[in-house]
């Protein structure tokens, strides 16, 4: 995890150029956002105003997915009003956004030979950036991704279109393993001796602990992405937080939104 | 609103500085305690020499680890939270935070909180001795700690008490926040006023709570916390008024200021000076929009001074 790569913040006044639906409650948004692509690393994300009043008050905060050129993209899932109210805006509808925000995922350090990308729900759209940056870097990724079941599943065809195998499980099996991303992820972990993975994750919390465990039974490093509510964004209203081991006794409550939102696996706190 | 005024007027004659008690500021914005951490989080959004005091987030003896979370959750026009105070501690501060604002032209006040009274006063010491601290805002109005905190605020004799304690132990400027949560505001502050506080700061949060009525749980970790935001802004430009015809101090008016116009209802109230707080999260440059409108809305009513708006208000008879 690198913190504060370059601290060049924006917050730009910008316009939908795109708000589609692409799969069950998810949406995928594109807006032009230069100063923000210009410095956009992996792991990273904006924070979204959304609309003044109607009673809706706080940003909302969603992961770069894409960056093309001077556009950014977000994939999004409803979990709310406000997510609500973003899905139902249209072209043109203009928005603020604010970023890019957080740590990235650590690649420079150790390369890996072989990067697993593990995405629960909409959790994916955090590690798409990444996930482009590493095939850039010819390093062989695959990428194992998670949902309920089959219209929920998200991003399977772009990481197939930048050269990703990808493996796919749903809980109730109507695509790819019957059961979660995790199984996937152990059996995968059993077969890849020969080669030194880092695995990447981001996804529900009970997804993210069982990750932490099975990278620590094969004694793989791991990087998880997390996510919380958020209230500033910008590290002053320790509203994100979550619980971090420093040291053999001691744990503080560490922002999602400024140490984060990039952490060692075995890092967090898991059953607090 | 006002703010397209701005470039036709010559606004250079209007005098906005303010003197709260005793701390000289250009201007009358300020920073609200816990919304604008210690200053240097939005140097990239915010000119700090440009604000008229930066109010940081509340210090303790000790540094503390805050509450489990969830701490934060939205509410119609608002948000509550329950940090719990978690900060760096005094010392911390003066050796880790303090020297980066000492750059700035711009007074420092330091929100100071503690479960006992002698917490209080061991902090408030320390600060009195630190190079670059402008004045002291005591909170005793902070609804998410299980002793201390708020405790003090909701008794008069209480409040009382600790101001006069942290008055003999610094030579500091006092600012006391009030809490909303009580029965009449005016006791408190009356008693705070005659032990020794300089000045009054209106109001910390409304203590409000949230359930998810699907799991039958509590929104937040603390099961109740602080409401802040828009919500709230009636509430506090009632109990500023109340404030302000009850005591003589000025009064640091805050509670859901999201632009200038709002900031312009709490002078009116009875307010010297304004806190930008939760606007602070929701627009990084909240605090300069506030400070940008004033002007226009003092040429427009023909005033000289930001000191004719305070408690200019007009109750017909």
């Amino acid at each position: 995890m690198r913190n504060n790569p370059l601290l060049n913040r924006y917050d730009i006044h910008t316009a939908i150029l795109s708000n589609e639906k692409v799969a069950e409650d998810h949406y995928l948004l594109r807006c032009e956002c230069a100063e923000i692509a210009h410095h956009a690393r992996p792991g990273q994300f904006v924070h979204v105003l959304i609309s003044y009043g109607a009673g809706l008050l706080l940003r909302r905060p969603f992961t770069i997915y894409t960056v093309e050129n001077s556009q950014i993209t977000m994939l999004y899932q409803i979990i709310g009003e406000g997510t609500q109210r973003l899905s139902e805006m249209s072209k043109g509808a203009t928005l603020q956004v604010l970023g890019p925000l957080g740590n990235t995922f650590d690649i420079a350090k150790a390369p890996p030979e072989l990067a697993i990308l593990v995405g629960g729900g909409a959790g994916i759209a955090s590690l798409m950036l990444l996930a482009a940056v590493l095939r850039a870097r010819g390093i062989q990724t695959l990428g194992l991704v998670g949902a309920q079941h089959r219209a929920r599943l998200l991003s399977v065809t772009d990481l197939k279109s930048i050269g990703i195998d990808v493996h796919i499980a749903t809980d109730d099996g109507s695509i790819g393993h019957h059961g979660y991303i995790t199984d996937v992820l152990a059996a995968l972990l059993g077969k890849t001796e020969r080669h030194r993975p880092t695995i990447y994750a981001c996804g529900p919390h009970g997804m993210l602990a069982a990750v932490t465990k099975i990278a620590a039974d094969f004694e793989v490093p791991a990087q998880v992405a997390m996510e919380n509510r958020m209230g500033c964004a910008m590290g002053v209203c320790l509203g994100c937080v979550c619980p971090v081991r420093i040291d053999a006794t001691h744990v503080e409550y560490q922002r999602v939104c400024t140490e984060g939102p990039v952490f060692n696996a075995t890092d967090i706190v898991w059953d607090i | 609103m006002l703010s397209w005024l701005i470039p036709y007027m010559d606004t250079t004659d209007l005098s906005l500085n303010v003197n709260i008690g005793g701390i000289q500021m250009r201007n009358p914005v300020m920073t609200a305690s816990g919304t604008f951490g210690y200053g240097s989080e939005y140097v990239d959004f915010v000119d700090l020499n440009r604000l008229g005091a930066v109010v940081v987030k509340g210090v303790t003896s000790t540094p503390w680890p805050g509450n489990p979370m969830q701490r934060i959750m939205e509410t119609p026009s608002g948000m509550l939270n329950a940090i719990g105070l978690q900060n760096v501690g005094v010392d911390g501060f003066i050796t880790q935070k303090l020297p980066y604002l000492r750059d700035f032209d711009v007074p420092v006040i330091v929100n100071v909180c503690g479960k006992t009274v002698e917490e209080y006063v061991t902090v408030s010491e320390k600060l009195n001795g630190a190079d670059g601290v402008a004045g002291i805002e005591l909170n005793i109005s902070c609804p998410n700690l299980d002793c201390g905190g708020m405790s003090f605020g909701v008794d008069a004799e209480l409040a009382s008490h600790l101001v006069t304690a942290v008055r003999a132990k610094t030579h500091l400027p006092l600012l006391v926040k009030l809490s909303p949560n009580v029965t009449d505001i005016t006791v408190i502050a009356r008693a705070v006023e005659d032990a020794g506080a300089d000045a009054l700061s209106a109001i910390n949060t409304l203590i409000g709570m949230a359930i998810d009525a699907e799991t039958r749980t509590p929104e937040l970790a603390n099961v109740t916390g602080g409401l802040s935001g828009p919500a709230i802004k009636p509430v506090a430009l009632r109990l500023v008024w109340e404030v302000y015809k009850s005591v003589s101090i000025p009064i640091v008016g805050m509670g859901g200021i999201m632009n200038a116009t709002d900031a312009v209802e709490f002078f009116i109230a009875g307010a010297s000076a304004v806190a930008v707080g939760t606007a602070n999260f929701v627009n990084p440059q909240a605090s300069m929009e506030v400070l940008k409108g004033i002007p226009a809305y003092l040429k427009q009513a023909n005033m000289k001074s930001i000191k004719e708006l305070v408690g200019s208000l007009q109750v017909g008879s």
